[in-house]
Parts: C-alpha cells; sequence; structure tokens
C-alpha cells in the first residue's frame, strides 16, 4: 500500500465524517453550541423510566458498588461471548488464525 | 434524520446506536490491529456527539476492556504476546503512573495543567509520528539495501546492521540481566526494563491516558520486539488498565453502560478482524500506518488546543472530525488489506 493512496483515503474519510454531524444530528446540532448536552447527575431521574432502562438507573441509584461490579462483568462475558461468535464466522469465511512467523 | 436514537438512563440523553456501534467498530479493528485502547478516539467523538465529558472518559475504558479480552485471545493464539514482558511492563509501569498522577495533582494546586498536559501530548506525538516516519522512509530502506548488497556480494545473510537504540539499550551491561524468549530478546539489563516502563507509566499517569500509543513504539523501538509481537503484548497491558479503569469509574458513577454495551457490539467484531489483520500485514506496514495515526492524533489535540483558547467550537469540531475520521480510513484500509490478502492466498491454493 503506497502512501499516496493512505494519504487519499485518510482524507476522504475525515471528509466523510467531517458530514457526518450535518446529516444525521441536524435536528438537535450538538456542534452548534459549545456544551455539552447534558449536566453531571449522581442521581438519575427514573420517573419517566421503565424495563431495561430503569433497572439500570435503579442499580446505579442506589448501590454503586453492585452497578461497577455488574457494568464489570457483563463487559467481560459479553466481549468474551461477542469475541466467540465473531471467530466463528471468520473461520467460516476462511479466516482462522494459528501462529504466524513474525516478519518486519 | 435520526438514525435509531435510544435514550441512555445514566447519561440522561438520546443517542444514535448506530454511531455507536460504528465507533465501537472503527475503535476495535484499531485495537486488534495497533494493540491500542483507543480511548483518545472515543473520548472526543462522544462528547462532541453529545455525551458529557465525565461519561465520554468513563464510558470507552469499560468498552475497550470488552473488546480486548477477544483480541488478547486471538493474538495468543497467532503467537503475538510475551506473556513474561506484560507482566513486567504493567507492574512496574503501575509505579510510573502512580508518580505522574501524583505530580499532576501538585501541578494542578498551581494553577490549570491542561495547556502543559496538551503541549506534552502534541510533542510526544509528533516526535514518536516523525521518528516512526523516518524509521519506515529513511532505516528501513537502508537496512534492505545492505541486506541486498550482502546477498548480491554473498556475504552471510544477516551479517547487515545498522544500530538502533534498542541495539544500544541491549548493550548497557548493568547486572542483573533478564530475557524474553517469547519476544527474542536475549540478555537485556534489568534496570533498562524497570526505567523504561517506569517512564512510560509516569506519561501515562501525567497526560491522564491508557498507554497504549506509547507503549507500542517503545515495545519496538527501545525493547527491540518484532512488531507484531509488540502489539499483541501491548494488549495485554490494555486489558489489565482498562479493567481496573472500567471498575473504577462505574464506581464513581461514570460510565453509561447501556452505550458501552452497544458500542461493544461493534468493537469485538472489529477486535476480532483487526488483530486477524495482523496476520497479513509487515511488521513495517504497522509501524507506517501507526505513525499517520499518532501524527493525526497530535494534529488533533492542537486544534483542541487551538479552541481552548480561542473559544471558538469549530477548532473542537475540526479535532473530533480529524480523529473520527482517521479511525475510519485506518479500520477502512486495515479490513481492505485483510480481503485483499486473502483473496491472493484463495487464488493461491487454488
Amino acid at each position: 500500500m503506497t502512501f499516496k493512496r493512505i494519504a487519499t483515503i485518510v482524507i476522504l474519510s475525515i471528509t466523510l465524517v467531517g458530514a457526518i454531524p450535518f446529516i444525521s444530528q441536524a435536528e438537535r446540532d450538538p456542534l452548534a453550541s459549545e456544551k455539552p448536552e447534558t449536566a453531571l447527575s449522581m442521581k438519575v431521574d427514573t420517573k419517566k423510566l421503565s424495563g431495561i432502562n430503569l433497572f439500570i438507573a435503579r442499580m446505579y441509584n442506589e448501590d454503586r458498588v453492585l452497578y461497577a461490579t455488574t457494568v464489570t462483568l457483563v463487559m467481560a462475558v459479553l466481549g468474551t461471548t461477542l469475541a466467540f461468535i465473531t471467530d466463528l464466522v471468520l473461520k467460516a469465511l476462511g479466516l482462522e488464525v494459528s501462529k504466524i512467523s513474525h516478519r518486519e | 434524520m435520526n438514525i435509531i436514537n435510544i435514550h441512555l438512563p445514566v447519561a440522561g440523553i438520546e443517542f444514535s446506536a448506530v454511531l455507536l456501534v460504528l465507533i465501537g467498530f472503527c475503535v476495535g479493528v484499531l485495537g486488534g490491529f495497533f494493540g491500542v485502547g483507543g480511548g483518545w478516539m472515543i473520548t472526543p467523538a462522544l462528547n462532541i456527539f453529545g455525551f458529557h465529558m465525565a461519561f465520554a472518559i468513563g464510558t470507552p475504558l469499560a468498552n475497550i476492556f470488552g473488546q480486548s479480552i477477544g483480541a488478547v485471545r486471538k493474538h495468543h493464539r497467532m503467537g503475538n504476546i510475551d506473556w513474561k514482558l506484560g507482566l513486567v511492563s504493567i507492574v512496574t509501569s503501575v509505579f510510573g503512573v502512580e508518580i505522574g498522577s501524583r505530580v499532576i495533582i501538585a501541578m494542578e494546586k498551581a494553577g490549570d495543567v491542561g495547556v502543559i498536559v496538551r503541549w506534552c501530548y502534541i510533542f510526544l506525538l509528533s516526535v514518536l509520528g516523525v521518528y516512526m516516519m523516518y524509521d519506515y522512509f529513511v532505516i528501513h530502506p537502508r537496512l534492505v539495501k545492505l541486506a541486498e548488497d550482502e546477498a548480491a556480494n554473498g556475504a552471510r545473510s544477516g551479517t547487515a546492521r545498522v544500530m538502533t537504540i534498542s541495539d544500544k539499550l541491549h548493550r548497557i551491561n548493568i547486572p542483573p540481566m533478564i530475557s524474553f524468549p517469547a519476544s527474542g530478546v536475549e540478555g537485556v539489563s534489568l534496570w533498562v526494563i524497570l526505567i523504561v516502563f517506569l517512564v512510560t507509566g509516569f506519561l501515562s499517569g501525567f497526560m491522564g491516558v491508557g498507554g497504549g500509543f506509547i507503549i507500542l513504539p517503545v515495545l519496538v523501538y527501545l525493547i527491540g520486539l518484532p512488531t507484531t509481537i509488540a502489539v499483541g503484548t501491548s494488549l495485554v497491558t490494555v486489558l489489565f488498565t482498562a479493567a481496573y479503569g472500567c471498575f473504577t469509574y462505574a464506581l464513581k458513577g461514570r460510565v453509561e453502560v447501556l452505550a458501552a454495551f452497544i458500542m461493544l457490539i461493534g468493537a469485538s467484531v472489529g477486535a476480532q478482524i483487526g488483530a486477524t489483520a495482523v496476520k497479513y500485514i509487515k511488521g513495517y506496514g504497522i509501524r507506517l500506518l501507526f505513525a499517520i495515526m499518532v501524527i493525526l492524533a497530535g494534529f488533533s489535540v492542537l486544534t483542541e488546543q487551538f479552541y481552548k483558547t480561542s473559544g471558538k467550537p469549530l477548532f473542537q469540531t475540526l479535532a473530533g472530525i480529524t480523529l473520527m475520521g482517521t479511525a475510519l480510513a485506518m479500520s477502512v484500509m486495515i479490513i481492505g488489506r485483510l480481503v485483499i490478502e486473502e483473496r491472493k492466498n484463495r487464488v493461491k491454493a487454488e
């Protein structure tokens, strides 16, 4: 891959990403504002929440240690599971990995 | 046009799920391929698209932790991880991080240290990027030419040498000496290893970054690891620091779990693809892409600095767009190369 080709792809991608905010977020246009949209609150307002959102918000409000442990465990389990599934798909596509030679 | 907006209960905002998956995917590809976490990219991206900065820092750590598990497993299967060196780097870096963070806290009492940190960041990224470019365009061709000359003159192969930084460090004979057989590093002073990782940790703590982008060049240029082993070993460090970061930030209420969960869907797939691509791209190819990424990241921090001094939001937007654009470009190139090489292999096999 030549340096010129890499430079072209980088410039095109930066232009493309530059267009994303104007395409997908046009209604609220967060780029127009210097301030982030939300203020940081240590308690979540649960009045309008239901289902899984309510479950998460309650855990966040009531037991932060449980919340931190759950987040860490969920990330570990989900990361492992998704990696395993992706691995199977890649294998099916012929992209199996084994020991490689460390060439420079 | 809002693309599948969902409500994020902890951050209290509406956010595009597709954008989260896309950000996660790009970071996953880069993480698996370069052995970095990618927090430097996700944090400004989330912040620009509407996340409060506190969540924009904590949430990526949860995502990086999840994506790194699969990537580490894959690199381990490819023989890309030096566990002994990884362990030494983690333990030593912890002390460095502690010293770095204490220095920052002490400096904060004296005034705003943000400017100093940002300029350090810009300087470090620029030096790293420029040196890696120099290595790719000057040192590497010189090595190749030497090897070709030797081959033409019938000399023994492997005698061509250009003194690199790691060669010089390996010559320091202060006992005790330590070896890392998995990396092909035979006999290097333990003091050199400790000082190198102490400084690396210090920089991570001082600049408040995970350190993946510092560890990779350190392993390659200072310790002398083959690039692919440096990628895998760097990922081990990223995995452990991100696991700790995930827990501690969640404890402080700074992780938006639903966003991390959705990003992880893209990131896990991306990390597997990125790690697989290492099999097909030569070490120097990885170094060139990394150098370009580091220079553009430096440019992004520079524009962020302009934003802080001028107050014009355009600079902040430009910084985010540069980072995201770079990440997207790198992901496209890595996946493209993976597909091309795999096709070539199939044609050969047929």
